[in-house]
């Protein structure tokens, strides 16, 4: 077979034709810039079996309110329905949060002196409580207003700041609307929570919902678990990187805490992170050898989960402590459980630790 | 000068040498793929116009012919010598068919490049979804929560995020102004060894550090990038947030009193379907952890077109469904709960296999056409 490839004759206009065509494919191809994309999306439905439970259980109501001048609406975040930002002389500062809790066991002298914990103020008994109390409004409702302020605390630090936190106890559900910051910046705007209080209404609505008098409703963030909190935990708002957080107080008035926080993938795999728990407790690091001995293996809802058990220091205040751990990994994230406090009250909370983490309801995410 | 230009793409000398850059192409690229890793070995070295030298930083020299550039030349010289010479004679049936083959198959890979989309769906048992998420591509979005039925997503490919610039587009409420990128990050609570402060004044990012990691090419391994977004309404900052493909929730801001959702997240491809899980099934060798079979049922719902089907997927027999083909690719061997499906949208799939089709009859035709020839003259003689 012989190709004749001769080179004469002129171009065609289908050369050129086939050739322009050619160039519109390759510049596609070779130089077409990627670029932004909008689209609609269905709101991504919560899990069938997700009936919202604590900490804001149906059935849901929505809070309205009339925001005071001077005060910046901030995005609300899984506690707090409402959240607000105060922004003082200089540098002073303040923020009002609206968080309606369930579950919540403790009395009101508990509440004020886990408040009085927080700024480093001594606890208080119950007859001195009065003191501290007062009767306000929320909307039309009876409410305490407790005031956490330490004038004549030691450290300065804790004469600097002011907690004013109104409880509202309302259809299963205790509602603490906090106004927080330093303590000249609280005294000062105090006439206008009070306001703030006077002018919250509860509307039959969408859980979690917030309205101010101007405001769009914020939508609730999607793709959070749903538990149920055991009795005598009290929900703490988040921190960075923490997504949820729980303080149980001892007898003694010890407390440990426990917290939720999740992960994209491995996260550097089980024995990095067992190992940096047991730094975290001043232990040294383990071995896959040891590591086998430390850690059992537990079932839970979001699938095979690793719980580990250990006791060390508290570097902060050189007591011996407690730190219980699960790891569960979960399509593509891994999933964070820890216990760390007093071993007393670890104990006691074991068994309710490990059931809590056995019983969460993971979002369709 | 233009007889010139016609006559060097026309003539069979380029055939013969982009052919041998080809072949010295592909084999520079396979043994590249060792150090760069498949997906970065394509894209330098076959996904390119050419492969570029960096002497000295921010000085880049074309080195060699990429494979856009060979393909493209290769599919110009098929073109113009047949434009050429084309003449539909009944001898020249084989080899006009042999090169339709062969145009079509080049076309085909070109299509191939443009449109073909290759991701990866992850679900644990019971659980659902309607996207599928890209291997490799990352995207900054905004998402407009305000509407009670729907969201609103503006997607912003990872490459603008990465020129660290002002983004704005009409759809989008505020500007975002890109202070930093990093295209490979491990985000940490405290500062460490190699970290930076993100700088964040809003979202989880407040507080925390980023270690810059290098760019990885391995094939199990991919990039987790971190940005730090300024949120600005005209001239005035709504905050500062640290998004990065780590976290993963998203963070929110207010703007005229609607809630907007900000993430990096890996790149989405929705669709008009959703895919539960139901089972997952991984069967080892007894006694060892060598995969046996491994396979998914999965429901598979339409509501636009009311179907709502149980359908088993397992090794070599994927579903092909909306223009996509579904594949048993994985399973994460610490749940054993979860699935991986490889998820491929390839419109131009068909191209090889009509190539195929037709390069091979081009050869027969070509072959019997000469055979009868030979005999007809053996008899006559």
């Amino acid at each position: 077979m012989r190709m004749n490839f001769a080179t004469s004759g002129r171009p065609t206009s289908f050369v050129q034709r086939g050739a322009a065509v050619l160039c519109s494919a390759l510049w596609l191809a070779g130089c077409g810039q990627e670029e932004i994309r909008v689209y609609k999306i269905l709101k991504e439905k919560p899990p069938v079996e997700t009936a919202r439970t604590s900490p804001h259980e149906e059935p849901a109501e929505d809070v309205h309110y009339t925001v005071p001048a001077g005060w910046t609406e901030q995005p609300g975040t899984q506690m707090r329905v409402a959240n607000f930002s105060i922004q003082g002389k200089d540098t002073e500062q303040a923020e009002v949060a609206v968080m309606p809790f369930s579950s919540l066991g403790g009395t009101d002298l508990d509440f004020v002196n886990l408040w009085r914990g927080q700024v480093g103020l001594a606890p208080i008994g119950e007859v001195e409580l009065s003191k501290y109390m007062e009767r306000v409004t929320v909307g039309e409702a009876a409410a305490k207003l407790f005031d956490v302020f330490g004038a004549e605390a030691a450290s300065e630090a804790a004469r600097k700041v002011r907690t004013l936190v109104a409880v509202l106890p309302r259809g299963g559900k205790t509602w603490f609307f906090k106004l927080a910051g330093d303590a000249a910046l609280v005294a000062e705007q105090r006439p206008a929570f009070l306001d703030f209080l006077k002018s919250i209404t509860f509307h039959e609505g969408d859980a979690n919902a917030a309205h101010s008098s101007t405001a769009e409703p914020p939508p609730a963030a999607a793709g959070l678990p749903q538990w149920d909190v055991p009795g005598g935990w009290q929900e703490q708002p988040p921190t960075q990187m923490v997504l949820a957080k729980f303080l149980v107080t001892g007898d003694a008035g010890t407390k440990t805490e426990i917290t939720v926080s999740s992960f994209p993938g491995d996260t550097g795999g089980l024995l990095a992170n067992v190992n940096r728990w047991r730094g975290q407790i001043g232990l040294a690091g383990v071995g896959e050898a040891e590591l086998a001995k430390l850690v059992t293996s537990l079932d839970a809802s979001g699938g095979k989960a690793t719980l580990v058990d250990m006791t060390g220091t508290s570097k902060a205040t050189g007591k011996q402590v407690r730190l219980l751990g699960v790891i569960v990994p979960r399509g593509g994230s891994t999933w964070f459980y820890k216990m760390l406090g007093d071993e007393s009250v670890a104990e006691r909370e074991k068994a309710a630790f490990i059931k809590f983490v056995q019983t969460v309801r993971y979002p369709n995410v | 000068m233009f007889d010139r230009v016609i006559n060097l793409f026309t003539s069979l000398k380029l055939t013969v040498a982009l052919l041998c850059l080809g072949t010295l192409l592909v084999f520079i690229g396979t043994l590249a793929q060792v150090d760069e890793g498949l997906y970065q070995a394509q894209a330098r070295y076959f996904k390119s116009f050419f492969i570029w030298w960096s002497p000295a930083a921010g000085m880049k020299l074309p080195v060699f012919p990429g494979g856009y550039l060979l393909g493209s030349l290769l599919l110009v010289n098929l073109f113009s010598a047949h434009a050429k010479r084309f003449k539909f004679t009944r001898k020249k049936i084989g080899i006009n068919l042999t090169h339709a083959g062969i145009i079509l198959l080049l076309l085909g890979q070109l299509l191939t490049d443009v449109l073909s989309t290759e991701s990866a769906m992850r679900l644990a048992e019971g659980e659902s979804k309607n996207f599928s998420q890209d291997f490799h591509a990352n995207e900054l979005v905004v998402v407009d929560m305000s509407d009670t039925q729907q969201d609103e997503v503006i997607a912003i490919p990872e490459s603008l995020v990465a020129a660290q610039k002002e983004i704005r587009h009409p759809k989008l409420p505020v500007t975002l102004r890109v202070k930093r990128h990093w295209p490979n990050t491990d985000i940490l609570g405290k500062p460490a060894n190699g970290t930076v402060p993100a700088d964040a004044t809003q979202g989880v990012g407040v507080g925390v550090h980023v270690r810059n990691l290098p760019v990885t090419a391995k094939m199990d391994e991919r990039n987790l990038p971190s940005a730090v977004i300024e949120v600005l309404k005209g001239n005035e900052s709504l905050g500062t947030w640290l998004v990065s493909s780590q976290i993963g929730q998203p963070q929110t801001f207010t703007n005229d009193h609607k809630v907007y959702q900000l993430a990096l997240r890996f790149t989405r491809h929705y669709k008009a379907h959703s895919i539960t899980l139901q089972d997952f099934a991984h069967d080892k060798y007894k006694g060892t952890d060598i995969p046996k079979n491994f396979s998914s049922v999965i429901r598979l719902q339409n509501p636009a077109t009311r179907e709502d089907r149980e359908v088993k997927i397992w090794m070599n027999n994927p579903l092909r469904y909306g223009g996509e083909t579904y594949y048993q690719a994985g399973f994460d061997d610490k749940d054993p709960t979860v699935t991986i499906l490889q998820v491929v949208r390839n419109p131009g799939w068909l191209t090889p296999y009509l190539a195929c089709v037709l390069v091979a009859l081009g050869l027969i035709v070509q072959f019997m056409t000469h055979l009868i020839g030979f005999a007809m003259k053996r008899r006559t003689a």
